[in-house]
Parts: structure tokens; C-alpha cells; sequence
């Protein structure tokens, strides 16, 4: 066992299943979309990006790339949630909740492929 | 002296298709062009009557279209209206002028799809352009022979690229034919003339070494002095058998390794009458198909005889005497400074002959006259005077391989294959001739059955047969990871690297033949030896193994879990969080 392994793991697989929960539920309804959950799934989101700064092996160098694509879809939806929200003032329509959610869907597809990875990798290892 | 002052004088082989191109079809295409001109003018110049009967004259545009759809006997019809009587003469003139043009331009095409010069520049061309397209190193064979087919063979087996020089058509010819896993490029030129082997790609950065293989020694010697004086720094192999040569051949400095085919075959045979193993370790490690190490030969005591002795015979005589093992040699035509020869029976090698050598006391017998022929009679004579002696027959043609693999002797040896397997080792694994010569002389001088030890050791480690010899060259891109954990600091030895990643606690099926460490070698290194950047080191093991050991070599978490036995912090935030804990948890982690 070994305590980076569980760490990294944790945050990365974390980072995933937060952001799935904000994805689920019908795309254009906010009620099935907590702003909460957005601000967990961006927050994990981060410090799992955190964790693989400075790791020089190939594949740590395509786990950052997959977790900065994934901050960078969080937070489009939530510079998108403000805008609409806080700026143009028109709420959340179900156009904007719509693209909230499909950015917040993006996110998670590259969440899936860094689980897979690390899933991977890990098998790969054999020991 | 560069390419520029090369290539100077003549056009370059690209605009030379073109040039006789255009000057073969000059005349032809000046021919159309007078012939459609004047049709034209014609054309234009007769009036026709269109459907209201108003005087017309055809455009341009229009005489030229019923010149294409006439003189190339297609035939439309009278476009755009009907033509008058005076339209219709000229329209035949047009017409059989026209196309009689046309004969004589496609004539001229197919005289120059058949004209030899042509054809030679297309496909000196061709060549060009496959030279050129060539990015990774590439080795220059000159002389498609016996010997330079195999290493042919063995240079693409090891995924070398090779460009043929041959002077003969026929053998080029083969070379396009035969199925190579490297690229192989043919040359059918004169490798004498210095500008084909420049054609041949011998200034490019990328053009590894230079291999002299024809039959005439003074053509060796040729493109020996001319490789080395236009690329100073390339190698170049070259065959020689007589003093002179590699007299010269000496002053071309170190870059040029000089192979004497017949020493180099007595020698190896010498090598393995005295002990057979030397000849199976060299089987297995050029991948002989078939080749175990576990096949091993009692070596018979007693004396030897040897039918044939020219220069190879006397390298052998020499080479067994001085193992202290007792020879007797038929020759039939001595050369006048060997007449009286201790030993020696003048004759062909029969019965008779082979009696009077004492056969039914001798402990093996080596057939190597340059006839095959000759040397399968002497085999079929000494089976039935001895037939428990220990056969050793020189095959000398490849195409025979099949009579002599019928004719079931303890070894046959061909003369083509032991040169072209030993400028393949130079080649692609130079170390391995430290590996042998320092078996060979412990062997030699301790005769304390090192060389069996060191096979059996291999053969339990690798075992199988073709295993993977290659050489790994650290400091290069491709072992990255050992540079920089060597430059942090860190002791990473041998045994280190040869680490399964899957378990650390076993080893790879992987042997380390030798550590060449700034010139130093040192011949089956221990597993605590340190690596340093800029060693060589040459490798004998499975395609696992290699795999592995590459991937380790490249990857510092990989190698330093193999030097630790820990999986080290990567990011920095663990790094940090790693030195906090420090030492306090460390021991705790397995």
C-alpha cells in the first residue's frame, strides 16, 4: 500500500462521481442541479490537478492535461451560471441550464478517462 | 571535399529524365505544333455557309475542336454547321497530315520508353529518391556475393536499412526480389567510381558504415580508401586476404575493421574443433533458427586430418597446432613453398590417400577444399574407412545448402557465413567481439571450462533459441530515466536494471555480455556494478526482457521502485507532504 496511491485515487475517482452527481437529472430543469455540487465537483476538481504538478512520467503528463480539460468545462458552467444569473439578470432558463449541464457533462467525460488511467496504470503495474 | 564539389560538372540524376525527355520529343512536338497551326490557319481562313445560308468562317475555338476530334480519329461529324466542298479538302488534308503527326509523336514516345539510356536514368532516379527518403541509419553493401547476401539478410533481420552496390544486373535484380523485414535498396553501378557510392548515399549524416565485399581485392581497397577519404568519419568493413592491402588498409586508421575471410574462418574452426561450444554460442546468438544452447558436441581427442590446404588450410593448420592438437594435410597441388611439409600427402583425397594419413586412427577429419564437389567425395570416401570419425565439411555455395544438409555431418561450415556473421556482429553489436576474444583467451589460458560455465549460465538464464542481442547506449534519449536519476545523485548499478518491474526480487531473462564504460570493457559485469552515463552496454536476452528493460530505462518512477523498492512521491504537494513526514513514517511503508 502506499499513501500517494490512495490520495491521488481518492481525489481523482472523488472528482468524478461529484461532477456526476451534478450532471444527473433532466438537462434543462434547474431544480435537478445543485449549485453546491458544482462548487464540490470544481473545488475537487482543482485539488486533484494540484496533485499531479511535477510528476515527469507520460502518463502523469496526460492525467494533468485530462484534469485541467476537466476544470476548464466546471468553470465555463459556472462562469456561465453567473452570467446569467448575476450579470444579464435573466435566471436560469432552461437554455442556460442546458449548457450549464452539457459543459458539466464534458467535464465528466474527461473525469472518466482519468479514471480509467489511473485504473490502468495500476493494473499494469502487476505487483 | 563535399557533396557540392562532388556533384559538380554533371547535371544531377533528377533533370537528367527530364533532359532527355525534352530532347528526344523536341522534334515531334515541334512537328504537332506546325502541323495544328497550319490546320488552323486553314480553317480559318476557307468560309463556310451556315443554315441561313450567310458566308461564315469557323472561330478558332471551333478549328481547334475539329482538329482534336478529327486527327485523333474520333470524328464527330461537320460541326458547328455543314461544311462546303472547298471546307471538305481541307478537311482531308488536315486530316492525314494531322494524324500521320500524331504516328509519329506516339512513335516517338514508345522509342523513348525503350531507349536504354532512359530507362537507366529512371531508374537511377528511383534510387535516388529511396536514398534520400531514408531517415534512420543505414549501412552501404558493396559486393552481393555469398558473403554480402547474408549480411544482407542479417543487417534487415536486425532492422538495418542496406543499399546494395553490385556491378551485376542479375544480382540487383535478386535483391529487388527477395523479401527483406529492413528496407533494401539495389545499385547496379561500379563501386569503384567514388560518385555511385555517393549515390549510394555515403556523405548523408545518416549512412552508418561502408562494407567492401566484392571478389577483387583491389575494388575492396578502392572503395576502402574512397569511403574513408570522403567521410572521415564513417566505418568501413573491408575483405582482405593479402599483406599489401591491409598494409594500406592499416593507414585508413581505426574506423576501418579489415576481414581476412579465410583467417577468420580457420580460426572460428579451429576454435570449435578445439571446443564445440565456441560454435554454439555463436549459433544461438545470431539467431541461427534452431540453435539452442543445449545442443552440445563432444569435442573428439586424437589427430586430425585436413584435405585442402591453401590459405585457409594453413590458418587452420595453424590455429589447431597451436591448441597442441596433431594434424595431417592431403593437398594435391602444394603451393612450391610448402613442398616438404612435415605431415603432408601429395594427392587427391581417396581412400588411398586417406589410409596413408592414417583415417581409421584419426579423431576428425575437415573437408575444405574450395569445391563442393570435392569436399562431399571426401566425405562419402572417409565414411566408409572411418565412418566414427568426427565430420567437419566447408560448404562453399549456398545454393548446395540442401546435398550437404542430406549428406548428415557433425558440422558443416560455410566460409561466406562465419565472415558475414562477424562484420554483423561489428555492425550492430561491436562489443560482442570483446565478449568472445576474452572467452576465448580464459578459455584458452585457464582451461578452466569458463566457456561451458558462461553457456550454461546463459542458456538458464535466456535459454530458447534467436534471443535479442542489442545494445543499449546510455545517455542517449533512449535511457533518459538512469541519466537523470545517475545526475541526481543516485547509485543505479547493473543489477538495478535488470529488476523484473512486475516483481523486483526477480531478475529479467536478460544477461549483460558487456559494460563498455570509457573504453573500459569489462565481459559479463556483476550485478553491483554502477551504470554512468556514456556507457554502452550490450545485452543477450528475451523480447520480454527487452521490452521491459527499455521501458524501465525510461521511466525514473519505474527504475527508482526497482532501485527501492518504494514508490516514490511525484507530484510536488506529495513530495512536500513526503519530507514533512519524514523520517517519523517512512519505515512503515513497504
Amino acid at each position: 500500500m502506499n499513501l500517494e496511491k490512495v490520495v491521488f485515487s481518492f481525489f481523482i475517482i472523488l472528482a468524478l462521481t461529484v461532477n456526476f452527481g451534478f450532471f444527473l437529472g433532466d438537462i434543462d430543469n434547474p431544480d435537478h442541479h445543485d449549485i453546491i455540487e458544482l462548487f464540490l465537483a470544481i473545488v475537487v476538481n482543482l485539488i486533484a490537478t494540484g496533485l499531479k504538478l511535477g510528476d515527469r512520467s507520460q502518463i502523469g503528463a496526460v492525467l494533468l492535461a485530462t484534469s485541467l480539460v476537466a476544470c476548464l468545462q466546471l468553470i465555463a458552467a459556472a462562469i456561465t451560471w453567473a452570467i446569467a444569473v448575476h450579470v444579464m439578470e435573466i435566471g436560469l432558463t432552461p437554455t442556460i441550464m442546458a449548457s450549464i449541464v452539457s459543459l458539466s457533462g464534458g467535464a465528466l467525460v474527461a473525469n472518466i478517462i482519468s479514471v480509467a488511467m489511473v485504473v490502468t496504470e495500476t493494473l499494469m503495474l502487476r505487483r | 571535399m563535399g557533396a557540392g564539389g562532388a556533384a559538380a560538372g554533371k547535371p544531377p540524376k533528377s533533370s537528367r529524365v527530364s533532359y532527355i525527355v525534352l530532347r528526344y520529343m523536341r522534334r515531334p512536338i515541334m512537328c504537332l505544333i506546325v502541323v495544328y497551326a497550319v490546320s488552323m490557319a486553314g480553317w480559318i481562313l476557307i468560309p463556310g455557309v451556315d443554315e441561313q445560308g450567310n458566308e461564315v468562317t469557323l472561330s478558332f475555338f471551333h478549328a481547334f475542336y475539329f482538329l482534336t476530334y478529327t486527327v485523333t480519329t474520333t470524328g464527330f461529324g461537320e460541326l458547328p454547321s455543314t461544311f462546303t466542298e472547298a471546307q471538305r479538302m481541307w478537311g482531308i488534308v488536315s486530316l492525314y497530315v494531322g494524324v500521320i503527326a500524331w504516328f509519329y509523336a506516339l512513335g516517338s514516345i514508345v522509342g523513348l520508353v525503350q531507349n536504354e539510356d532512359f530507362r537507366q536514368s529512371l531508374d537511377e532516379r528511383r534510387f535516388a529518391k529511396s536514398v534520400a527518403r531514408i531517415k534512420e541509419s543505414f549501412c552501404i553493401v558493396c559486393g552481393f556475393g555469398n558473403t554480402g547476401a547474408l549480411l544482407t539478410r542479417g543487417l534487415s533481420d536486425a532492422g538495418i536499412t542496406v543499399i546494395v552496390v553490385d556491378v551485376r544486373p542479375e544480382r540487383i535484380r535478386t535483391v529487388m526480389l527477395r523479401d527483406y523485414r529492413a528496407p533494401v535498396a539495389g545499385l547496379c553501378a561500379d563501386a569503384r567510381i567514388p560518385e555511385h557510392l555517393i549515390e549510394a548515399g555515403l556523405l548523408k549524416a545518416n549512412c552508418k558504415a561502408v562494407v567492401a565485399l566484392t571478389q577483387d581485392e583491389d575494388v575492396n581497397l578502392k572503395i576502402s580508401v574512397t569511403a574513408s577519404l570522403l567521410n572521415p568519419g564513417i566505418g568501413v568493413i573491408t575483405q582482405s586476404t593479402s599483406q599489401a592491402h591491409e598494409d594500406t588498409l592499416a593507414t585508413l586508421g581505426e574506423n576501418v575493421h579489415i576481414i581476412d575471410p579465410f583467417q577468420t574462418y580457420a580460426k572460428y574452426l579451429g576454435a570449435t574443433i578445439a571446443n564445440p561450444a565456441v560454435h554454439t554460442l555463436n549459433q544461438w546468438l545470431a539467431g541461427t533458427p534452431g540453435a539452442t544452447l543445449g545442443q552440445s558436441m563432444q569435442p573428439p581427442k586424437g589427430s586430425w586430418i585436413l584435405c585442402g590446404y591453401g590459405r585457409m588450410g594453413h590458418w587452420l593448420r595453424e590455429s589447431l597446432e597451436a591448441q597442441g592438437i596433431s594434424t595431417v594435410v592431403i593437398e594435391p597441388e602444394p603451393r612450391p613453398e610448402d613442398v616438404g611439409v612435415p605431415n603432408m600427402i601429395v594427392g587427391r583425397a581417396n581412400q588411398e590417400t586417406l589410409l596413408q594419413a592414417g583415417i581409421e586412427q584419426a579423431a576428425g577429419i575437415v573437408a575444405g577444399t574450395n569445391n563442393d564437389s570435392d569436399n562431399l567425395s571426401i566425405l562419402l570416401n572417409a565414411r566408409v574407412l572411418n565412418p566414427e570419425l568426427f565430420f567437419v565439411v566447408r560448404q562453399n555455395r549456398y545454393r548446395n545448402q540442401v546435398v550437404f544438409q542430406a549428406a548428415d555431418v557433425d558440422l558443416i561450415m560455410m566460409p561466406s557465413l562465419v565472415s558475414a556473421r562477424r562484420i554483423l556482429f561489428i555492425l550492430i553489436a561491436p562489443l560482442m567481439k570483446s565478449f568472445f576474444e576474452t572467452l576465448r583467451e580464459r578459455d584458452e589460458s585457464r582451461g578452466d571450462g569458463f566457456l561451458g560455465e558462461t553457456v550454461a549460465m546463459l542458456e538458464a538464464r535466456v535459454g530458447g533459441s534467436q534471443p535479442r542481442v542489442w545494445t543499449v547506449d546510455l545517455g542517449a534519449a533512449e535511457s533518459g530515466a538512469v541519466v537523470r536519476l545517475v545526475e541526481e545523485g543516485r547509485r543505479v548499478t547493473l543489477g538495478d536494471l535488470l529488476r523484473d518491474p512486475g516483481d523486483r526480487s526477480q531478475r529479467l531473462d536478460c544477461v549483460p555480455l558487456v559494460l563498455n564504460s570509457d573504453g573500459r570493457m569489462r565481459v559479463l559485469p556483476e550485478p553491483a556494478t554502477p551504470v554512468r552515463p556514456g556507457d554502452q552496454i550490450l545485452f543477450c536476452g528475451s523480447p520480454r526482457a527487452a521490452r521491459l528493460l527499455d521501458a524501465s530505462m525510461n521511466n525514473e518512477y519505474t527504475l527508482a521502485y526497482l532501485m527501492t523498492g518504494l514508490d516514490e512521491p511525484r507530484g510536488y504537494a506529495m513530495k512536500w507532504l513526503h519530507r514533512k513526514l519524514a523520517p517519523a513514517q517512512l519505515p512503515e511503508r513497504s
